[in-house]
């Protein structure tokens, strides 16, 4: 069986969902790299390829710090519909980073991490540092916001 | 509660629960739509652009590799919990199997049945007779014709209580003592034969078999097998045979 590896572009994207700028995502990633490179370089290489999430949500963490906070509000939310995919599919990908990217943490890194698609279910939680009750909630949480969203910007009509 | 954390690709679901939950869920309506609603999601994400100055720095092909896996997290793995535990057993028993064959002589059938019968044997079967153990060999082939029917040094000095004359289940002729000390039971028996040849089939030293209880130390010598047993452990006959070989 060939070995998993992680494709390290997946890593920008996860700093672009979590920042939702192509300039700050960058720095991150950048910064993380060179990080990563130093370590190597002393003898230190970071062992646990989830080092390079951890280290670049505390980075995202920190340089979104500095810009517009998301408020602390309950959002409204709406039941999943068979139609969801295609008023996604109308969608572009910064248009949901900066939706994702306005959700408070730790729902923040839980959708973008979740929707890399990169991790298995010990792997969000450990990145994450949730509780399981607390990651599905939410996830959950997230999902049905992202659909009322979706329905006040751009409700279904029928073909 | 797994169903809202249920991984988009298959190759994610390394968790027994998980699977288990996405098993349970798969005829689900709703969770079918969440599915769909997540791949929508998934298939946005991967459609971020990569910006030119990262292609540039990091090529596509440059991958992270998975961490190694601990010992710890191998062993708490349960299919290689399991699978340690059938090799452990497996193990303990081709060892014990090993050590029984190495410890197999020949004639060691008789030597056990006849500590069945030392087990079973009273001092009024056997005919008084007060010697020292060692005198018993002329004895037997005065009275009886059985050559080399000697009780060996080791045990030699023992004073009897009473001897008897036998033939066993196969026809074979045993000698029986009972000594004073422990309640020892001496028995003579001849040596196994090779069913071919006829010749007997010796063995070095003494060696020890266990039974019910009993124990018994056996020797052979001259096509003869002289064993001593009695009601204990190994340990009780152990001195005797050391003695011996000083």
């Amino acid at each position: 069986m060939a070995e998993a590896k992680q494709n390290l572009l997946q890593l920008y994207r996860f700093c672009y969902l979590m920042l939702a700028d192509t300039r700050k995502a960058q720095e991150v990633f950048h910064a993380t790299l060179r990080d990563a490179a130093q370590r190597s370089a002393e003898g230190e290489s970071p062992g646990d390829r989830l080092w390079f999430f951890r280290d670049a949500r505390w980075r995202c963490l920190k340089a979104s710090e500095q810009g517009l906070q998301a408020e602390d509000v309950d959002l409204e939310q709406a039941e999943l519909t068979n139609w969801a995919p295609a008023q996604i599919e109308k969608l572009e990908p910064n248009q949901l980073a900066i939706w994702i990217s306005a959700a408070p943490e730790p729902q923040r890194t839980a959708l973008a991490l979740f929707y890399l698609d990169e991790f298995d279910y010990r792997e969000l939680l450990s990145l994450c540092e949730t509780k399981p009750a607390e990651l599905a909630k939410l996830l959950s949480d997230g999902r049905h916001q992202f659909q009322a969203w979706l329905n006040a910007t751009m409700p279904f009509v029928e073909p | 509660m797994l169903m809202q954390c249920a991984p988009l690709s298959d190759e994610r679901v390394t968790d027994r629960a998980m699977r288990a939950a996405l098993h349970r869920a798969r005829k689900n309506e709703q969770f079918a739509i969440q599915k769909s609603f997540d791949r929508a999601v998934a298939t946005l994400v991967h459609a971020i652009p990569i910006p030119q100055e990262i292609t540039d720095w990091v090529p596509p092909e440059a991958f992270i590799s998975r961490p190694q896996r601990s010992w710890r997290s191998l062993a708490k793995n349960p299919a290689i919990l399991a699978t340690g535990i059938a090799i452990g057993v497996i193990a303990v028993i081709a060892v014990s199997h090993v050590v029984d064959r190495i410890n197999r002589f020949p004639g060691e059938p008789t030597a056990r049945r006849l500590l069945t019968v030392a087990s079973s044997t009273h001092s009024m079967m056997l005919d008084p007779v007060k010697t020292d153990a060692g005198s018993l060999g002329d004895f037997f082939f005065m009275k009886h014709r059985l050559a080399h029917y000697d009780v060996p040094p080791e045990f030699a000095d023992l004073r009897t209580l009473g001897c008897r004359v036998f033939d066993d289940e196969e026809g074979q002729r045993v000698a029986q003592v009972w000594v004073v000390e422990k309640r020892m039971q001496f028995f003579l028996f001849p040596a196994e034969r090779d069913v071919k040849t006829g010749g007997v089939k010796h063995f070095n030293g003494w060696r020890f078999i266990d039974q019910e209880g009993w124990s018994g130390v056996v020797r052979e010598e001259n096509g003869v097998c002289f064993m001593a047993s009695l009601r204990g452990r190994q340990r009780d006959l152990a001195p005797y045979v050391s003695k011996g070989k000083e």
